[in-house]
């Protein structure tokens, strides 16, 4: 009865919101003609205030979206396992459920700070807004429905979760599947908007609408579509893993510290994933934004926006270093293991090596002393996109490799053909790391477009490379035999920090190209249609930014933690998950063993 | 003699020594290159490199042990160990002294600048800028205008773009901070940008904007009297379509592309 109650406030609440900027957005623009061109509601500047609130908006937005996705995944398989593992399917419930906890909270703030967002626009910008509604009606009717929506899924889908066990698991499923299915539509829609301000198509030069079709379809929409997804996952993925380190760290017993230290393992997997994808979706969209105008180019990466890619750069690699140093910790939990971690240093050094290229400034900045006014002979070329490429893709190769390893920790291989096998599969390693290598060597010499084009090719072979020698290693490891247990909760604490520090860098991150993203557009709300004529059109120096996005950051974790805390409060009383004396997760390096 | 004091007195290098002889290599072998690498740079990499250091230490917990074992005294360790102990604890705080000194100590040059290799101009700057249909299609240019923007180019241009492309004509050396004249041949610089872009650029020049550069502006005074200023020198637009195909040509690049792709109804 107390659940449906707090679904049914919670519902209530955040339909509330949402239907209040709803109207409030068709309000202005029914005013728009009349409406001024700009107003200071806050009595601040609305663009600092917009920035927060979207950005505040897209973090949760981001977390909301991704969470239910490997949530629901974790859950079917933990479904399918059922029938003949009663334990492990209630461990992987248990952890579906355990990413899940911080959803109701979560979804709330992400309410709040869209109507805020919404508030904030239609009333600090009313004449835009008043375009941006008149361009695309039909879709800010649609929006809202899918948003409710995914409302009611989600909050069926979590506060239904005990109740549909058993023989109605399938219906939580289903609701699952809806619930990720409404939330990527109503990302999709807002996708349409932000990347219309960006690559406007589908309306003539004044800003007329021809066809609504190709304004929603414009040609960055896709690729942010894409990109979002994957980064939302790796954001999501990232945040239940701190979340586990947090509870690792403050665990009172050996269970709970098993379960937490898989779930951290878990969440740094998914993460590390997806982001093997991150970048490439990412040159993707950059591609599709060049190709729209050169002026993006110019831009993003050799103008005003140039050294925030340097910055960029290098949070993107203590990303990397980081979750790659967590998955090198991560041997220690597998006796056995030293044939693995003799390679270990190696990777380090190639990783390191990898991501100094990935972070050098092609134009450096240099005192009168030592300055040569030119680029720099040896580190100039290594600035490029080309030498970037081969360095980020190599460092892909190399990670990939590592969870190779690990998946062979502790294992003793029992086909015949296990040498022959094993020769190959490291040899096709080899040939993806020099097939991109030399893609990369040519681009270098290429035309841009040629050169862009041949990045595209670099992902495909390695996308190609990982997925026949994963085949591969399926087939090697069938019928292996397990010599050495995963010992789960024997993670040293270090690595706990390093998924917490991973966290707060991937909030960080996703807040400085938030900035990057709407910064290119330059003094335009719809690029080359619709004018910022406003006071604050200009853009805030790179030291601004990065303290905003700190600002907003550390805003983010303070909300995340007010909503651990209501969710904490609404668990208690609740009979745990896993009764005392559950054995802990003893799991091969594979997962949780069955 | 237990087995961690038996390794300490083996002839091997101990973990936080090699550590530290693993850092000064890399900063040396940076420090020597030449031109020099901008110190800059070399922090950015130096960070990098330590934090790669750091986790090669803390890999596993015996190397944790094994690094703070070495600054334990063992009642039966060797001389060469005792001494690389006290060198390494002589040799951290002066390094750290030294840096800090070097951080605050007064100098005379000007702070560095983060440079803008090609500055931001807006689209409804660059989008008053039409390329003549005759300049438009590198497959049609013809070798007259090539022929005639080269000669432009060695008359107005070389002195600091150099004869060969290359940036260094005879006035170059006269200009060193923060660029001095591009190098045409470099992938970083025309083969990068449309020609709207390069168009607005040489018509724009640098010196009396807050580009940085000494480049004046190339542009006809009959365009408007407001360009005409001390700085700026008789193009026609003409004339600098013809000096900018000749630099696409003589350097080999194609001018980059405006769209690739062919959008509806904008």
């Amino acid at each position: 009865m107390a659940c449906a109650r707090r679904l049914v406030t919670r519902y209530l609440f955040v339909v509330t919101a949402v239907a209040a900027v709803f109207e409030a957005g068709v309000a202005a623009a029914q005013g728009a003609p009349l409406a001024p061109e700009y107003a200071a509601p806050a009595l601040m500047d609305s663009r600092l205030v917009v920035w927060v609130a979207a950005q505040l908006h897209l973090d949760f937005a981001a977390f909301v979206l991704a969470v239910p996705m490997f949530a629901l995944v974790i859950e079917f398989f933990g479904w399918r396992m059922a029938k003949h593992d009663a334990a492990a399917a209630t461990r992987y419930d248990w952890l579906a459920h355990e990413m899940a906890r911080l959803l109701p909270a979560a979804y709330s703030l992400t309410a709040i700070t869209g109507a805020l967002l919404g508030f904030i626009l239609f009333s600090a910008y009313p004449r835009f807004m008043g375009y941006l509604t008149n361009t695309f009606g039909p879709t800010f009717v649609v929006y809202p429905l899918f948003f409710v929506a995914e409302t009611l899924c989600l909050y069926f889908w979590y506060y239904a979760w005990d109740r549909l066990q058993g023989d109605r698991k399938w219906a939580h499923l289903v609701l699952g599947l809806f619930l990720n299915i409404f939330g990527t539509i109503v990302m999709f829609i807002a996708d349409a908007w932000a990347t219309f301000m960006m690559t406007p198509t589908g309306v003539d030069h004044q800003g007329a609408l021809v066809s609504l079709y190709d304004a929603v379809w414009n040609p960055g929409w896709m690729p942010l579509n894409i990109h979002r997804l994957i980064a939302n996952i790796t954001f999501g993925a990232l945040l239940c893993a701190a979340y586990a380190a947090y509870r690792f760290l403050s665990a009172r017993t050996e269970n709970e510290r098993a379960l937490y230290d898989w779930m951290g393992y878990t969440g740094n997997l998914i993460a590390l994933f997806t982001m093997l994808f991150l970048p490439f979706a990412g040159y993707y969209f950059g591609f599709e934004l060049f190709a729209f105008s050169a002026t993006y180019g110019v831009t993003l990466m050799g103008g005003v926006l140039s050294w925030l890619f340097i910055i960029q750069a290098i949070v993107i690699a203590i990303l990397f270093i980081g979750a790659a140093y967590y998955a090198w910790l991560g041997l220690l939990r597998i006796p056995g293991s030293e044939p693995q971690r003799r390679w270990i240093p190696a990777f380090n050094v190639i990783l390191i090596l990898g991501f100094m290229v990935w972070a050098t400034p092609h134009t450096m900045a240099a005192s009168i002393e030592e300055s040569t006014g030119q680029f720099h002979p040896l580190l100039g070329a290594l600035g490029l996109m080309a030498p970037k490429m081969i360095a980020v893709t190599l460092v892909l190769v190399v990670l990939y490799v590592s969870y190779l390893l690990y998946r062979r920790a502790g294992k003793v291989l029992t086909v015949p053909w296990a040498r022959t096998g094993t020769i190959v599969e490291w040899g096709l390693v080899g040939l993806t790391a020099f097939a991109i290598t030399a893609l990369g060597v040519y681009g270098y010499f290429a035309p841009a477009d040629v050169r862009i084009a041949t990045s595209i090719w670099q992902i495909v072979v390695l996308i190609a490379g990982i997925v026949v020698t994963f085949v591969l290693d399926l087939l090697l490891l069938r019928g292996s035999r397990t010599v050495a247990e995963v010992r789960w909760g024997s993670m040293p604490r270090r690595g706990q920090y390093v998924l917490v520090t991973l966290a707060f860098v991937i909030v960080w991150l996703m807040g400085l190209m938030g900035y990057a993203r709407s910064g290119a557009r330059l003094n335009w709300h719809v690029f080359g249609i619709v004018q910022d004529t406003s006071a604050s059109a200009g853009l805030p120096t790179l030291g601004e930014a990065a303290i905003m996005v700190t600002l907003i950051t550390v805003v983010f974790f303070a909300l995340l933690a007010i909503a651990f805390a209501i969710s904490a409060m609404a668990e208690r009383g609740a009979p745990p998950r896993l009764a005392p004396g559950t054995r802990e997760p003893a799991a091969t390096s594979e997962g949780v063993r069955t | 003699m237990n087995a961690d004091t038996q390794s300490r007195n083996r002839f091997s290098v101990p973990l936080p020594v090699g550590a530290l002889l693993v850092v000064v290599l890399v900063f040396v072998m940076l420090k020597l290159i030449r031109p020099v690498i901008p110190q800059s740079v070399i922090l950015l990499y130096m960070g990098f490199v330590v934090l790669g250091v750091v986790i090669h230490l803390t890999l596993d917990d015996d190397r944790i042990r094994r690094f703070w074992n070495f600054f334990v005294r063992a009642g039966d360790e060797g001389p060469v160990l005792r001494a690389q102990r006290w060198a390494l604890l002589a040799v951290l705080p002066l390094v750290a002294g030294w840096w800090a000194y070097d951080a605050v100590r007064p100098r005379y040059t000007p702070p560095v600048e983060i440079f803008q290799r090609h500055p931001t101009v807006g689209e409804e700057v660059l989008g008053r800028i039409q390329v003549p249909e005759w300049a438009a299609n590198p497959a049609k240019w013809r070798a007259e205008d090539i022929a005639e923007g080269k000669k432009l180019y060695a008359a107005n241009c070389a002195v600091c773009h150099g004869e060969k492309l290359d940036g260094n004509g005879p006035a170059a050396a006269g200009f060193r901070y923060p660029i001095r004249p591009a190098d045409f041949r470099d992938v970083g610089t025309i083969a990068q940008l449309t020609m709207r872009y390069v168009y607005w650029r040489m018509t724009t020049g640098g010196i009396q904007n807050q580009f940085n550069s000494p480049m004046p502006r190339w542009v006809a005074s009959a365009d408007g009297p407001q360009v005409s200023t001390l700085h700026s020198y008789d193009f026609t637009p003409e004339e600098g379509w013809k000096v900018i195909i000749y630099l696409y040509r003589a350097t080999g690049y194609e001018p980059r592309k405006e769209e690739l792709r062919d959008y509806k109804s904008h």
